[in-house]
């Protein structure tokens, strides 16, 4: 029996995350709704060396706040699914917008890969982008990519299977907010922590940010859990 | 706690984020020093411009209503000269029937028809606009004023689709993901100036403003944005308070749009027209020929034109187009039609003469049929997005309301100059 092996697919729109997906799982796909909302749901899958890889592509979003159905279904499906490993498709011509979407999976403690996608179109405006640099920053595996031309999908494959197998290690990406925001972080983690169901879901500081950012859905979870 | 800092570390927390973006790529990224401009990057620079986008903006509307109406004279001379013929054909037929084909299918039928070129040549226009990629920079441009007005370019575009009809323009605020926004833009969608109006406008301005006739339809199409914009305050100000979401738009490059891509949306929107000249404008000039013919119209339309009176327009002629135009704004030209028994090219000419019409009521006419009631189909569909019958009911009230104090306002006050 193939051992399995579930991995979300996120990525800003025109990332070229549908590309990607297509190269991963083939003709296998099957589309269906998210639950409660119309929000496409993609699954695929593929056998790679041994592992029964299950591709689940994640809406196209630019953030992971609450205030698009798009949004929240990416961020519920990684925070309580927890998959083996999320993928990020990343535009290398324009990773300062694009990375702001990689940030917050790190900092939700996702076991995050960069798949830096459209290589060629960084190169041909000639960025260098020092790839190991960038993964040493972020504290993730980096993986160059053409999909369109499906270049870096075995590579992609082969990192996939490492950080499900825990071979290689991904932080949880601390953002120092400045001192005022990082004391409001510190008293709300203490309470957060305090309570033995959210601190066993959630990331005590990731929540302690959301809550700060006055996120309605996060807002609204921590009011039920404190007056149940 | 939140009370205290609220929306502001919101904005601290992403601007940390950023931070921490760009101080990472400081030291992985290398950029060349001079960055090689893309042709679109160029051509933004002055597209996008802070202070030439509306300028330009304003222009490119211009002067596709200048391309539209020069355009369509010649094509819309030989359709007139069509239906003349065969007026001349039917001549010879007595009786109710020769009533009903001359008065009821040719006067009606025959002047919407007629009014195939401009529609197709402004449908043409928009895809063309859309398949280059200068629409979403509009989007972009009007963002900033959107924004002032409590919502965001994401609800332009839906504007910018009602100009086609309101239908869609009424079903593309599915993308507006906050509740709000989403309503309000709905609610002023049908200011947006949609292809049926363009007959009345061009019936109207073609006769009453001669030479100045595409600067008048313009107008026509400014006014609605206008309205649209003031009402989008009002409401945002009083029935749907609160903050609108923040976006990225994304800007696709400029491409060369191709015939097959321009002439495919063209047809996609150009066909629903004349779908319904053959149906339901067929059907309404013929219940109306026949209401004519029997003298039930006058007293009906004797009935409501008081209520326009201070508008300009009281006549009976006037209130039963206005009346029969709910069912598509069309049949407001194909009612003048039968009523006047005259088909486009002396229609305009029938209305100065029999109604006594002057350039100014005529203004007043056009901007009250740009405000009006939304078509039934446009209700039916505001329906069914807000899923109740409380946002479509408030819609017929409240644009009409608009309507008559607007072209109130222009009447009384333009007879103080024009006498």
């Amino acid at each position: 029996m193939a051992k399995e092996i579930i991995v979300a697919l996120a990525g800003n729109p025109n990332s070229g995350k549908t590309t990607v997906f297509n190269n991963l799982t083939g003709a296998r796909q099957h589309v269906g709704n998210w639950p409660g909302v119309t929000v496409e749901k993609k699954e695929g899958s593929c056998n790679y060396k041994g592992y029964s890889i299950k591709v689940v592509d994640l809406p196209g979003v630019y953030s992971l706040t609450a205030y698009s159905p798009d949004e929240v279904v990416a961020r519920n499906f990684i925070v309580e699914e927890k998959p083996d490993a999320v993928v990020d498709i990343v535009d290398a011509s324009s990773l300062e917008r694009n990375l702001y979407l990689a940030v917050q999976l790190l900092e939700m403690g996702a076991r995050l890969i960069v798949a830096l996608n459209m290589m060629d179109e960084a190169d041909s405006r000639n960025y260098r982008i020092d790839v190991e640099g960038l993964s040493h920053l972020l504290g993730a595996p980096v993986v160059p990519m053409v999909a369109n031309r499906n270049r870096g999908t075995e590579e992609l494959l082969e990192e996939i299977i490492k950080v499900a197998e825990k071979e290689v290690e991904v932080k949880e990406l601390v953002i120092s907010y400045g001192q005022e925001v990082e004391e409001e972080i510190a008293r709300l983690e203490r309470l957060i922590s305090q309570d033995g169901e959210l601190s066993s879901k959630y990331s005590p500081r990731w929540l302690a940010v959301k809550l700060l950012e006055g996120d309605e859905e996060i807002v609204k979870k921590f009011k039920d859990v404190k007056a149940g | 706690m939140r009370s205290i800092y609220g929306d502001e570390a919101e904005t601290v927390i992403a601007d940390g984020r950023y931070g921490f973006i760009s101080g990472l790529l400081k030291d992985v990224l290398k950029k060349p020093p001079i960055e090689r401009l893309t042709l679109s990057d160029k051509i933004d620079r002055v597209i996008i411009n802070r202070w030439l986008g509306i300028p330009l903006f304003l222009a490119i509307m211009f002067g596709v209503f200048q391309f539209v109406f020069k355009l369509s004279v010649p094509f819309m001379d030989w359709i007139d000269a069509g239906f003349g013929w065969l007026a001349g054909l039917v001549s010879g037929i007595g009786g109710w029937g020769g009533s009903l084909l001359a008065d009821g299918v040719i006067g009606g039928v025959g002047s919407v028809l007629i009014f195939v070129p401009p529609i197709f040549l402004l449908f043409i226009a928009i895809a063309v606009l859309e398949d280059c990629g200068y629409m979403a920079r509009a989007a972009f441009i009007m963002d900033r004023v959107m924004h002032k007005i409590g919502l965001h370019g994401r609800s332009f575009i839906p504007m910018i689709l009602g100009f086609g009809c309101n239908i869609p323009g009424i079903m593309a605020t599915r993308t507006i993901e906050n509740p709000k926004d989403r309503l309000t833009t709905i609610l002023i969608n049908p200011f947006m100036s949609c292809g049926a109006r363009l007959p009345i406008f061009v019936l109207l301005a073609g006769y009453f403003f001669a030479a100045q006739a595409g600067l008048v339809v313009f107008c026509m199409y400014i006014i609605g944005i206008v309205v649209a914009i003031i009402m989008a305050l009002v409401f945002r100000k009083t029935l749907f308070r609160g903050v609108s979401s923040h976006f990225v738009m994304e800007l696709p490059p400029y491409r060369l749009p191709t015939v097959k891509g321009v002439l495919t949306h063209m047809w996609e929107r150009g066909r629903l027209f004349l779908r319904k000249a053959g149906t339901i404008i067929f059907g309404v000039v013929v219940l109306v020929w026949l209401l004519d013919y029997t003298g039930a119209l006058e007293p009906i339309g004797s009935a409501i034109a008081p209520v326009f009176a201070p508008c300009g327009f009281g006549q009976w002629q006037a209130a039963v187009s206005l009346f029969f135009g709910f069912l598509a704004k069309e049949v407001v030209v194909g009612t003048m039609g039968t009523l006047f028994a005259a088909e486009e090219g002396v229609l305009g000419g029938a209305i100065a003469a029999q109604l006594g019409w002057t350039p100014l009521i005529a203004f007043a006419f056009m901007v009250f049929c740009l405000l009006y009631i939304p078509c039934v189909a446009a209700v039916a569909t505001i329906k069914s997005e807000t899923n109740s019958w409380k946002w479509p009911l408030f819609a017929i009230f409240y644009t009409t309301a608009i309507a008559w104090i607007v072209a109130t306002l222009i009447f009384q006050i333009g007879s103080l100059f024009v006498g």
